[in-house]
This record gives C-alpha cells, structure tokens and sequence, in this order.
C-alpha cells in the first residue's frame, strides 16, 4: 500500500459530473427566486445512492467520494434536505428498515433536517417533507412528519425556512452510533468546506474586477491578506477533511480525532470566509441582491446540524510516548 | 483630568432619566418604508414638545445648547430607558444636515430647514456614493450643471439610507466640469419629490429594505440650494463626516454597553464556562468603548482621525457581541427575533460610513504617519 492524497480518476470523474450538474440545474441564481429546491435531479444523478451499500442499490462508491460530493453540495448551497436524506437512509438501513432507506436514496421520500427547540421542534425547509432526521446532539432521530402540524415561523433574515411542530413525535428509530454521528458530521463539514471555498472564490473573483481609487481592489495589501487568509484556512479545512474521510472509510482507529477536529474547525472557517467575502464585497455584500448573504445564513443552518464537541475526549493519534513523560 | 459632574449635571440627569421613563416607547418601531417614518417622526416630535430635540444644538436655532457633559448624561439615559435606536431615518437630519446648515449654510436655509429638522416635519438622506465611488468618495461622477439660476443634475446614487421616505437629500455632485477628486463637487439640498428622481429600493441581508438607489434624469435643483460654496462641496462634506464620527454615534456607541448587560442575562451562564469567559471579556471591551467614548468627547482637539479609532474598535465590538448572542441562542439563531435581525444588521457596521480598511488606513497614515499605499 502507498500513500496518495490526490483524486483518482473516478474520483475526478465524478466531481466533474456533479459539478456539471450542479452547474446546469442548481445555479446559485435560482435563489433570487426564493423557492424550495427541487432535488429529483440530484437524486436520478445518483447522489443519494451513494449513501447504499452496492448490493442495496447503492453506486458502489465510498464515504470519502460521497464527501467530495457534499462539498460541491455546500459550494451550491443546495436545501439541507439533501443532508438529511443520506443521514436518513443509513439510520433507516440500521433500524433494519430497508424499504425506507431505498426509497430515501430513490428520493421517492422526502426528508427534511430537524433541530430541537425548547419544547418543538424546528423543520428547515421541511414544508413538504414526510420524514425528519433529528440532529440533537450525540444521537440522530429518524421521524415520520406525515400528520404533523405545521406552522410557519420567520427565518433567520427572512430567508431560512422554518416550520415549527409540536407535541408527541411519531418516531421510527434513533442512533447514538459514534460511526454514523461521525459520518453525518464528515458530509455535513464537507458542505461547510465548499461554503468556505466558494466565499473565497467569490471574494477573490470579485477583488480582481471592483476597482478604488483607480485600481482594483486586490491591489490593496488589506484585501490580498483577506484573500490569504481565506485561502490558508480553506486548505487547512481541505486537507483534514480528506484525511477524516479516508480514516472513516477504512474505519481507522484516529477517524473519531479526525472528526472531532473538523467539527471544531470547519464552522470556524466557513463564518470567517464567509464574513470576509462579504466585507470584500462592501455595500453589495451587505445586501440581499448579493449572494454573500446565502452563504452566511446556510453556515448558520449546517452549525446547528453538526453533533457535539468531543475533541478532548479522543486520544491523539500522535502523541508522546507516556514513558517518556514519566521519565521527565 | 477629572471626571466630575456637578449638582446640576445630576440634576439634568434625573430629569432626564424621569422624562424617558414615562414617555419612550416601549416597542421596538417598524424597520422600514412609511411606518418606520411615522414612528420615528412621532417620537421626534414628543421630544420636541419637551425640549429634548437637539439638546445639544445652539439655542439661536431652536437647540438647547447644552455642553457635552449633559449630553453624554443624556444619551446614557437615553440608552438604559431603552428609547428608540438613534440611527432611524432621523439621524441623517439631525446628525449631519442639521450641523452643516448651522456650519455652512445661508440664512435663508437655515431658517427654512432647520426647525423642521428638529420638529421631526422633514426627513433627510445622505446622496454620497455612487455605483462606482464608495471608498473612493472623490470620484463620484453624478453631474451638476450650471443652467440659469438652476442646477441640472444627471447621475446615480447608492445605498442611500431612507431615500425611499426622505424629504430632503444632502447631494454631493460635480459642479465644475472636467473638474477631479475633491475639487470642483458642490454639497446641495435635493428635494426628493423633484421631476427626474427616481428611487429603487434595495433590500440588506437582514431582509429590511432601508437603501436605495437614486437615479437623477435632469433633475433642476435652485442654486440657491448649494450649500457652503460652488464647487467647493468636499470642505462640507468633511465638515459632515466630522459630526457624524464624533458625536452622533455617541448614541450607538453607548448601547452597546445595555446590549452585553442584555447578552449576560441571556446566557445564564455559570462564570467560569467557556462562554462566560467569552462575556466577560465582551463586558469590558464595552467599558473601554465607554471610556474611548468619553476621551473623544472630552479632548480639545479632535481630529477625523481620532474618530477613525473609536468607530473601528465600536464597529468590531458591535459585531463581536452579536455573534456570541448567535451561540448562546442555539437553535433559536435560525429564526427571526430582535437578536438574529441586529445581529444579520451588524455586518454593515465594517462597512457603512467609512469600511475598516478604509478606517485602518486612516489610523496608520493619517494618526500614525505611515506611507500612503496608493497616490491619491
Ligand atoms: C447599511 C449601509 C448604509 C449606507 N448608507 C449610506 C448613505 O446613507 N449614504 C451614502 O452616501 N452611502 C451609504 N452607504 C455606503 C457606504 O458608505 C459604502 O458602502 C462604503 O463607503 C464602501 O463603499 P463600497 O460599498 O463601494 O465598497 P468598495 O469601496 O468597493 O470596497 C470594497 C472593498 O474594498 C476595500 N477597499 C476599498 N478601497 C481600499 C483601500 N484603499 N485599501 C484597502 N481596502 C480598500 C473596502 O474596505 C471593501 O472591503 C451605506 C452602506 C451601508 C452598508
């Protein structure tokens, strides 16, 4: 065995794929519109199979593939739904309940993110959904939303859609697996990660063409280091995902570290990106005919879905010998 | 260097506080459009009835000339009563339209517009950038003409706050043709119901819509309308901005101390946890920005730039507090509430007014010597 931190090929076939269907149906000029993502296209493209094992009619590619997806995922700020679908096949696939998790990776379901709020519960972009995944910390659960009550409750700036229900939930199952809290969490930092690297792109993009004082803006050593800074912590962010990913498929035994790590980071840089591109992006970035905004209020959403913090609990994969503290 | 107010001071003070308490609105008013008009026109004009409407402005214009240490006691009250926020669509009026006429304008200006200033009767917008002059303000391009007695104006403005709901506009333009930078603009009063305006609004992050961009299509403005002299509008425009960087944000400044008292309470949380090292840090970052508060408004001189470092360390602080209400508040951060609305509002804060580059390049060339990045 070797080491090898590049894409193969499949791997770069099927990023450019997405891209290229991401680019034609979800192009982020769709939000102007306001209206809730349609994922069919996402789903006959096979995305939510990935989340399969092959014999269940999955596509037979990995977690780390399916992470490179989600990136692209977060890059077009597609609905939150399209993470809590694959969270939802697998719980279902562990609860024994197949029939629900092949109709889930179908897309024939449709399933929306839930958070607890006091005493209710808050469905994002759950109008229409009939299944929920709760995402509560240390433990996942999967419910059935058909007959539930909604009621509509304005979203952060206006434009996260909410629903609030209530009362006794008709539950299908829970996990508090660390392995599929870890998986969750990987998919879900993936999308923070294309957030983070798509407010780059946009803020650099933007500083080559607006120009002050006769120049363009990235000419100023303020905004190149914005820039910089970006770029730094967005390839942090990029490699330890990688390496997460890569642990969690072979099931290595830092892959719990690796994911503390990144649900620490990974929000971290998504706000710091985000709010620096839309500094660089002065008025425009402040209001909503930009798509800075978007990028700000999804980071906001994916936060809330990412399970608790665990970074101190987990031995380091490198760490000093205790014979050696002793000796000291 | 003391800190003492005298009898009287206090006495003002409870007077003050009395007056607040029994007339500030409790609500929250409307964020934009007509409503947000009447509310604060409403208000405006019961402080007014009161004789607490430009405390600090000459007496000779209808101000109560009252000297800085009654008006910092006035906007402490005034924050801890929690009245309305200051920065509605009267700030502009009150804050920069009202001082420059006293400062620069005829008497003719000052007797027509004044006293509607105060009473709250006239609603004023600032028409400073343009599409392509924010941070680089001395190269705006909206045109004035010199036509007979009138100017003919051709252009366009953006981001002009309550341009949708002003009366009046502060229009800074080039008068001078083939005129550049800082030479040959003029600062004029703009009635916004004039022939050839037109306003679209646009709506911030935060969802409220309270900007706009002005287009002018041979809009005539009376030259009796320059303010200070032709072409000689940046003078007045400086003038401007020196009032708005020292005193008016006085009023902002100084509620953020009542917003992390607010945040505190919000949390609940024991001392020693993380976020509670977190608020304690934020508590006395806000008493240095009282105490920053405080230095500016009692130093002789102080300079533009003196202003750059207090609206920076208010402009970060301000966001700093309202992203750690956005941790405290779990998964209620995803709904709409006074907390997630101010918090979306404070990313202009860096932005608005002069950005934090803008201000952090003032701070190392103009205070601290520094060489310019680009000739101006
Ligand atoms: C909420 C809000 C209300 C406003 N209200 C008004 C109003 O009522 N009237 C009015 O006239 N204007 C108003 N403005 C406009 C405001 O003054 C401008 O947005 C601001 O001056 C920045 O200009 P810009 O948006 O064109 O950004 P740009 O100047 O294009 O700046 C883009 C980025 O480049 C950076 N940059 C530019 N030059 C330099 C440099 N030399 N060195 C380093 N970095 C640089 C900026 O810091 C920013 O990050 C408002 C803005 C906001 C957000």
């Amino acid at each position: 065995m070797t080491c090898d931190m590049n894409y193969n090929e499949d791997q770069r076939q099927i990023l450019d794929a997405a891209n290229a269907l991401l680019n034609t149906s979800y192009p982020l000029s769709r939000l102007q519109e306001e209206k809730p993502d349609d994922l069919t296209a996402l789903a006959e493209f096979g995305a939510f199979a990935l989340a399969l094992p092959e014999e269940r009619g999955g596509t037979g590619f990995t977690i780390v593939e399916e992470a490179l997806v989600h990136g692209l995922l977060g890059r077009h700020l597609i609905s939150s739904r399209a993470l809590a679908n694959p969270i939802a096949a697998r719980l279902a696939a562990r609860l024994g309940r197949h029939e629900i998790a092949e109709q889930v990776a179908a897309g024939t379901l449709s399933v929306c993110a839930a958070v607890p709020a006091d005493d209710s519960l808050l469905l994002i972009d759950g109008a229409k959904a009939t299944l929920g995944v709760v995402f509560g910390g240390r433990q996942v659960i999967l419910i059935a939303l058909e007959e539930l009550p909604r009621e509509g409750v304005p979203g952060l700036g206006h434009s996260v859609v909410l629903s609030r229900v209530r009362g006794p939930l008709s539950m299908i199952g829970e996990c508090t697996d660390s392995s599929l809290l870890d998986t969750s969490d990987l998919l879900v930092t993936a999308q923070l990660l294309g957030i983070a690297e798509a407010s780059r792109d946009m803020a650099v993009s933007y500083a080559k063409v607006r120009e002050q004082f006769g120049r363009s803006i990235g000419s100023f050593q303020a905004i190149k280091h914005h820039c910089a800074n970006m770029s730094v912590d967005a390839e942090a962010l990029s490699a330890l995902l990688d390496m997460a990913a890569i642990a969690v498929r072979d099931e290595r035994g830092d892959a719990a570290f690796q994911v503390a790590a990144l649900r620490l980071l990974a929000p971290r840089v998504a706000f710091a990106n985000v709010r620096t591109c839309i500094q660089i992006h002065g008025g425009i970035g402040f209001s909503a005919e930009a798509d800075a905004h978007h990028y700000l209020k999804q980071v906001h959403v994916l936060r809330q879905l990412l399970s608790g913090n665990t970074m101190l609990d987990l031995p380091a994969p490198l760490a000093p010998y205790t014979s050696i503290n002793e000796r000291n | 260097m003391q800190l003492d107010f005298t009898q009287d001071d206090e006495a003002f003070r409870v007077s003050a506080r009395e007056w607040l308490l029994a007339n500030a609105p409790r609500k929250r008013g409307p964020l934009d459009g007509q409503s947000a008009r009447a509310f604060a026109q409403a208000w405006l004009s019961q402080c007014h009835k009161d004789g607490w409407s430009g405390i600090g402005w000459p007496k000779e214009y209808g101000g109560r000339g009252l000297p800085t240490e009654k008006i910092i006691l006035w906007y402490e009250e005034y924050v801890r009563a929690r009245a309305p926020s200051v920065l509605d669509c009267t700030f502009v009026s009150l804050n920069h339209a009202g001082p420059t006429l006293i400062a620069c304008g005829t008497d003719e200006q000052k007797a027509y517009h004044l006293r509607r200033i105060l009473v709250g009767d006239s609603i004023w917008c600032q028409g400073f950038s343009e599409p392509g002059s924010g941070s680089d303000l001395a190269s705006l391009t909206t045109t004035g003409l010199v036509d007979g007695d009138h100017l003919v104006v051709n252009g366009q403005k953006i981001w002009t706050s309550y341009a949708d709901i002003a009366d009046f506009q502060e229009l800074l333009i080039r008068t001078e043709p083939g005129s550049k930078r800082h030479k040959g603009l003029s600062w004029v009063i703009c009635d916004m119901k004039s022939e050839g305006i037109t306003v679209r609004p646009i709506k911030n992050m935060a969802g409220a819509t309270h900007f706009a961009q002005v287009f002018y299509d041979n809009v005539r403005i009376p030259l009796s309308n320059v303010v200070g002299m032709l072409h000689d509008g940046w003078r007045v425009a400086m003038t401007t901005l020196g009032f708005e960087r020292k005193t008016a944000a006085m009023g902002l400044q100084l509620e953020l101390s009542i917003k992390i008292e607010d945040l505190i309470a919000l949390a609940e949380c024991p001392p020693g946890s993380a976020i509670g090292k977190q608020l304690a840090e934020l508590r006395a970052e806000a008493a240095a920005l009282r105490a920053m508060t405080y230095r500016t408004l009692f130093k002789d001189p102080v300079t533009a730039s003196d202003g750059s470092l207090m609206r920076l360390y208010f402009a970060e602080l301000s966001q700093r507090i309202h992203r750690a209400a956005m941790d405290i508040l779990g998964a209620d951060a995803l709904t709409d509430s006074t907390w997630t609305h101010d918090y979306l509002e404070s990313y202009s804060e860096t932005i608005a007014g002069g950005t934090a580059e803008i201000q952090r390049n003032i701070i190392a060339e103009r205070i601290l010597g520094l060489p310019r990045e680009q000739p101006a």
